[in-house]
């Protein structure tokens, strides 16, 4: 039987012999992996702990950094070097979870861009040099000789907490400055200031597990409020049953908006017309009480008209009047949160008031909104910050000039708006100082950078911007030897800083650990909740102490309401939203590969910018998805690829935040736009935050179709009906509801 | 060049294998070439049976076949495996203590080598040099001689326990015997050489000689 009259059997049985044999044959065929022997170098211990064992790994308890929610962290770590990272299930912030900025955090301590030496500034350039020369370069600066008058001083720093902002006070007190700026662009100080007013506490916790209905207005908790992964943990309990309904309004659809039972598109700055028309339809439609509310506040949500609102803010009669159902057959069982998009706006401070009234109206303050922990040593508390800091900084400058400024955490040169102006006013600082981890956009204009150790490299105590079931101090440890020898932990540098000013009280802490495990031993000894002792090592290994803390309760101080509305302005008819996302934050992530490769959670985009924009504005300009278009304000222009998308308001525009980089490492730069770039200075009224989502901006295409690099390239089924559907039609009848 | 090398050992000693395929893909499906492979087929298992006996020094075992070339590896002191494991007889997982607990076999630390170099032969060369990396609290930068590609999960453990631990009949005190399935004679060697594949190949034919796991996933994870 030759080859050439094979018949059916002979060929099968041709085949799989011959398959058998290439396969015996190509598992002896050489790797494509080159393995060279006597080429890697393998460093044995030279006398390990008894627990490392190569090959094995041990997890060690520690804190995340990489928002300001100070998750609980478990990290692994192999022959001296963390791989992993995972939430710490001892944590009530995150209860074990971690989310996927948590994760990489490995990526930014790994980052080979990471600075590695201390630099000056040398005729222009900056230039290596010894951290003896660096700290001798400080002291001649910021020392008790210096002669430096305080207010000549500015510290801006992302959000702090625990020894390290106790230190930073003491060396502000020392420098008699009070110039402590604390900047971040994803904030919740509009909100803040609203429970300050109203409930006496800035910062109440929402239960939202305990919540039956929850209406959001621009807070995407799930996303990117102040604790993210406490949130959804908290959410996935609130949709177990009985299942807990979600409403959303928001000019874009964020990650709480795309997990909505029901999701309004409203118009950018109409949010309190929107929460009073809700109100209105809780007191006339189901008799909710408004007796306990002020006669001016009763007065403005009668005058509400369903029709005129449903005009103003673009959300219909029906949907207000379904979400109104929802809230009142729930009565001290709901939650309304704004913030966000809501709070971002001119007059952000009033739609978080006229939100706070429906929770008032329904009773939810002291049931799903309740005080936070009297946390037992208030020098340790968390100090969250906002754009105001920024502001507060600039008006520094503008006021009487800076002699020396510190930057740790923050990048204000890139979060800033140009209108601002903050690069060329910081020509006139002459001593700038960046502590950083990576060189940025900030640290480039610095007369010296100081490498700072990551955090799986550095000593800290956390106290969580959300505290969960108890109030905690997180403990951060080092989890392997620092990479770099030329870096220094922050809180070491501060600890020699304030050797210089009071030997006396700071001379005897050999470093920051020392200073730590000291101020730990100095804790009394009921402080845990449990009333037992906790040793430093137990600390440690828990990774967090849940702390004895006080109660406190709310007041409800509602004074008045007024919602005006964002004037017209026919030369820039749209909305610009520079949205956050739980992926590139603020953009501080941008140099981590992970985040930039993992899609958006909304648009599927990865590696680059893009702006979002309603259908039926995509027709008026006649632009598809991946056409360029131009995007101006008053105060310059972006060039941006589009993405035509349903869940943006048809009257706004939104570009993601995080990209648009020049200068933040080999990752970060030349990926798409910064929209900070191009915002207007206006600030949210009653406060002193930057109005962030109120900047109006005009829209032209300038390219035709270009690549716009996405998973997938549909938001449809494609008839796979992978997810049971019902008509547009049947939805408006039955919204939803079986 | 050194990629070439490995793939000649690779054919070399695995002739039979690749010989019966392509001979089988040259010419007809004849009766003939097929009882011939069963036949081939056949010896090997007998072979296999015969390794395996009882008495062996390694019962229940079939010692994987395949031989290679390696290079000599300049280590930064000339380590003396025969001295430790031929003449001494100190047993391989003395130095390699984490063989038998972990998926590597671990170069032994310099704490271990010091505790009984701090008193003996302290007048040789080799520890004369051994003691200087301990004084400047260094260990000596051994070069690695036996590797597997990154994709390839390999654990001293598991084999450990299949081969001596959980085998009826091995004694401990022969465990230079398992080791040398994949390293070879290391206890008559100075520095340690690559002299046998660790190729996929020298791999899968231990495993299915041995009646190991086949699934890609144990291995390729």
């Amino acid at each position: 039987m030759g080859l050439k009259n094979i018949n059916r059997r002979g060929f099968l049985k041709l085949m799989g012999w011959g398959g058998v044999g290439a396969t015996v044959a190509g598992c002896d065929m050489p790797s494509t992996v080159t393995l060279e022997e006597g080429k890697e170098t393998v460093t044995s211990y030279l006398m390990p702990e008894e627990y490392a064992i190569p090959g094995i790994g041990v997890w060690y308890s520690s804190t995340c950094r990489q928002c300001p929610a100070g998750c609980g962290l478990h990290s692994r770590v192999r022959e001296g070097r963390v791989l992993k990272l995972e939430g710490n299930p001892d944590s009530p912030v995150n209860q074990g979870r971690l989310c996927q900025m948590g994760q990489s955090g490995l990526q930014g301590h790994y980052n080979p861009d990471r600075v590695r030496s201390p630099k000056v500034r040398k005729d222009g350039k900056l230039v290596d040099i010894t951290w003896t020369e660096a700290m001798d370069l400080l002291d001649q600066h910021v020392g008790a000789s210096s002669g430096l008058d305080g207010t000549r001083f500015a510290w801006v720093t992302d959000s702090v907490s625990g020894h390290q902002a106790m230190l930073m006070d003491n060396l502000m007190s020392s420098l008699d400055s009070a110039n402590l700026f604390i900047h971040e662009v994803v904030n919740s100080e509009v909100s803040q200031a609203v429970n300050r007013e109203i409930l006496g506490d800035a910062t109440p916790r929402l239960m939202i597990e305990k919540a039956h209905a929850i209406l959001s207005i621009g807070n995407d908790f799930l996303g990117t409020g102040d604790s993210p992964v406490h949130a959804s943990t908290e959410y996935a309990e609130f949709r177990s049953s009985p299942r807990g309904v979600l409403a959303v309004a928001e000019p874009k659809m964020s990650l709480t908006g795309a997990n909505a039972d029901l999701w309004m598109a409203i118009r950018p700055g109409t949010e309190g017309v929107f929460a009073l028309s809700v109100a209105n339809v809780l007191a006339t439609k189901h008799k909710v009480a408004v007796d306990m509310l002020p006669p001016s506040i009763q007065d403005a949500i009668m005058r509400r008209n369903l029709n005129e609102d449903a005009r103003l803010t673009g959300i219909s009669g029906n949907h207000v009047i379904r979400v109104a159902k929802w809230l009142s057959s729930n009565l001290g069982q709901s939650l309304v949160v704004a913030g966000g998009t809501a709070e971002g706006q001119v007059n952000g401070y009033q739609n978080g008031v006229a939100a706070m009234i429906l929770n008032v109206m329904l009773g939810n303050i002291g049931k799903t909104i309740v005080a936070s922990h009297e946390f037992p040593f208030p020098q340790l508390a968390h100090r969250s910050g906002g754009t105001g800091g920024l502001l507060d900084f600039v008006k520094a400058i503008d006021d009487g000039g800076l002699d020396v400024a510190f930057f740790s955490g923050a990048n204000p040169v890139y979060t800033a708006p140009l209108a601002l102006g903050l690069k060329d006013k910081l020509a006139s600082v002459p001593f700038k100082v960046a502590f950083a981890q990576f060189d940025d956009e900030t640290s480039q204009l610095a007369d010296l950078v100081l490498p700072i150790l990551s955090p799986m490299e550095d000593w800290g105590t956390i106290v969580p911007k959300v505290q969960g079931e108890h109030a905690v101090i997180s403990m951060q440890q080092p989890v392997m030897e620092p990479l770099y020898p030329d870096t220094r932990g922050l809180g070491d540098i501060l600890l020699d800083l304030l050797k210089k000013h009071d030997s006396a009280a700071y001379g005897s802490y050999e470093n920051y650990y020392a200073y730590l495990s000291q101020a730990f031993a100095s804790f009394p000894a009921d402080m845990a909740a449990d009333g037992k002792a906790v040793s430093w090592n137990d600390a440690l290994a828990k990774g967090v102490i849940a702390v004895k803390s006080g109660e406190k309760s709310l007041v409800s101080k509602l004074q008045s309401v007024s919602v005006q509305l964002p004037e017209e302005n026919t030369e820039f008819p749209l909305t610009l939203l520079p949205t956050p996302r739980l992926g590139l934050w603020d953009g501080r992530h941008a140099n981590i590969p992970w985040l930039q490769e993992a899609p958006d959670q909304i648009s599927k985009v990865v590696w680059d910018s893009w702006a979002e924009i309603h259908p039926n504005l995509a027709k008026q300009l006649e632009v598809e998805t991946g056409d360029a278009v131009k995007i101006t304000s008053a105060q310059g222009a972006i060039e941006v690829k589009v993405y035509v998308f349903k869940g943006v308001h048809p009257d706004a525009i939104a570009v993601p935040l995080g990209q648009g980089h020049k200068g933040y490492g080999r990752y970060a730069d030349g990926l798409g736009v910064n929209p900070l770039e191009i915002l207007d200075t206006t600030a949210v009224e009653e406060t002193s935050e930057l109005a962030l989502y109120s900047t109006r901006v005009k829209v032209e295409k300038v390219r035709n179709k270009d690549t716009l690099v996405m998973m997938g390239d549909h938001d449809v089924q494609m008839g796979r009906k992978m997810v049971s559907t019902v008509t547009p039609a049947v939805f408006e009848l039955t919204g939803g509801e079986a | 060049m050194l990629a070439t090398h490995l793939f000649s050992a690779g054919r070399a000693s695995d002739r039979g294998a690749s010989c019966s395929a392509s001979s089988l893909l040259s010419s007809t499906m004849s009766r003939a070439v097929a009882f011939a492979v069963c036949i081939l087929l056949l010896c090997g298992g007998s072979q296999a049976f015969a390794a395996g006996k009882k008495d062996a020094l390694v019962p229940n075992a079939v010692p994987p076949e395949g031989t290679y070339s390696g290079e000599d590896v300049k280590q930064p002191i000339e380590f003396p495996h025969n001295i430790h494991a031929d003449v001494n007889k100190i047993n391989c997982m003395y130095c390699h203590t984490y063989a038998r607990r972990s998926k590597v076999a671990g170069i032994p630390p310099t704490g271990k080598c010091m505790g009984c170099h701090s008193v003996i032969a302290t007048d040789k060369p080799r520890i004369k040099k051994l003691t200087e990396y301990w004084e400047k609290h260094e260990p000596p930068p051994w070069k690695k001689v036996h590797d597997v590609p990154d994709f390839v999960h390999f654990t001293h453990e598991k084999h450990l326990r299949r081969f001596v631990f959980d085998n009826k009949g091995m004694k401990v005190e022969n465990v230079s015997e398992v080791c040398a399935f994949c390293h070879g004679e290391v206890k008559k060697m100075v520095v340690a050489k690559k002299v046998k594949p660790l190729n996929m190949g020298f791999c899968r034919r231990c495993h299915e000689a041995n009646n190991g796991p086949h699934d890609c996933w144990k291995c390729h994870k």
